[in-house]
């Protein structure tokens, strides 16, 4: 058989559908694979069948079958007494409602953990308002509790690494650059006070840069973390954080 | 029932594309059925079967009818209208699990002959076999197949123009 366009536009469903011999089925595909506007019809098509195939059937209007029934078997009588309170039941079975129940029930859940209620397995004593509100109040108190803690805690660490980067370097202007550049005699007589003025004095709180500790003897390395530590020491007095007193 | 009706509903509401008409002419083949059952032959096929072609028959009145009053009306308000907005490219596949699939489907099988239409819904959306197609639609199985055929081509090509095709 010699496949041209319109016998592959006449057997794509059955090609589809895998009702060709092998040996039309071969001649189908070379014929595909050598013509564009076949292999994209044939592309098109079994794209369309294997979305037709997902395609949730319409829903049914809740109403048709009792107006089905009303249509064949005549008008339904009214309910009386107890059952006419209960003509939405056959709705329970509708998707829908499913659905609803589901998202009401889930939010519940999430409004009933976030109020603080247990965790385990939940007791009568759970369920009662004043154990409720209690358990809420409770829980807006440890909120806002973990909230002051935690910018508290964000404070002083900033106001630590504040202290301790190091400070940096300036600026030196073009002629002072020339001048350090050129060989100059060294000052015999302030270098070492000017220099290092802080090391010798503890009560100072700059904080060394970390050039300094580099270059220092172990002996000031010493001396300068007690500084830092009371530098550290004397942040935590400017900010005390009293969590027990928030918690209460 | 409950099966029952969604399968008439479904094939109502995917020829005509209009809930509250699909409603009525649903109503109306339960009514032809419950009068009729009783002349019910195992020779008319299964009764979902049977149940499929009494509601095609109906369908197919219907049309009718609508076309004989399409023509005292103008043909812009009768003839489908399908929304040629530019949307991008996205595969059928993808789209299967949205709901806008199937709101293009709808659109999409509008613009087919009622012969086309209701072989692509049959075979493809209601699943039946191609047996109990020429049952319903009381037509050799040369022409069920034909028209099946030529109905996906089209609906395909229609789709595309739409811009739903193939990633």
């Amino acid at each position: 058989m010699n496949w041209n366009c319109t016998l592959v536009e006449g057997n794509l469903s059955d090609f589809l559908e895998g009702a060709l011999s092998a040996e039309e089925s071969a001649g189908f595909s070379a014929h595909s694979r050598s013509c564009p506007a076949c292999a994209e019809m044939v592309e098109q098509v079994s794209a369309l069948m294997g979305g037709m195939r997902r395609v949730q059937a319409p829903e049914v209007p809740p109403r048709l079958v009792k107006k089905i029934l009303d249509a064949t078997l005549g008008p339904q009588p009214a309910r009386q007494g107890w059952r006419r309170w209960f003509t939405w039941a056959p709705a329970i079975w509708e998707t829908r409602f499913a659905m609803g129940v589901g998202t009401v029930a889930a939010s519940f859940l999430i409004v009933f953990h976030a109020v603080g209620g247990p965790s385990g397995a939940p007791q009568k004593l759970d369920l009662s308002p004043v154990h409720i509100v209690h358990a809420a109040n409770r829980q807006a108190h440890l909120t806002f509790a973990r909230g002051a803690k935690f910018v508290s805690d964000l404070r002083v660490v900033y106001q630590i690494e504040s202290q301790l980067r190091p400070e940096p370097e300036m600026e030196v202007p073009a002629p002072a650059v020339e001048q350090l550049e050129r060989p100059t005699p060294k000052p015999e007589t302030e270098p070492e006070q000017e220099r290092k003025p802080d090391s010798k004095d503890p009560s100072s709180t700059t904080p060394p840069s970390t050039r300094d500790l580099e270059q220092s003897s172990p002996r000031e390395n010493q001396e300068q973390a007690g500084a830092a530590g009371r530098m550290v020491l004397a942040v935590l007095r400017i900010q005390p954080v009293n969590h027990a007193r928030s918690l209460s | 029932m409950q099966r029952h009706t969604r399968r008439v509903y479904g094939l109502c509401y995917r020829f005509t594309g209009n809930a509250a008409e699909s409603e009525d002419l649903s109503q109306e083949v339960f009514l032809r059925i419950y009068r009729t059952l009783a002349s019910y032959q195992p020779s008319y096929g299964a009764f979902p079967t049977w149940l499929t072609s009494v509601t095609r028959n109906i369908l197919v009145d219907n049309y009718r009818r609508k076309r004989r009053e399409r023509l005292t009306d103008s043909i812009e308000e009768t003839l489908p209208q399908v929304e040629k907005r530019p949307s991008p490219e996205r595969s059928p596949d993808r789209l299967a699990l949205d709901a806008e699939l199937s709101e293009q489907l709808q659109q999409g099988l509008a613009q087919l002959s009622p012969e086309l239409r209701e072989a692509v819904i049959l075979r493809d959306l209601q699943g039946h076999e191609y047996a109990e197609m020429q049952l319903i639609l009381q037509s050799p199985a040369g022409t069920v197949k034909s028209r099946i055929n030529r109905g996906r081509i089209e609906l395909a090509r229609v789709l595309k123009e739409m811009g739903v095709g193939p990633a």
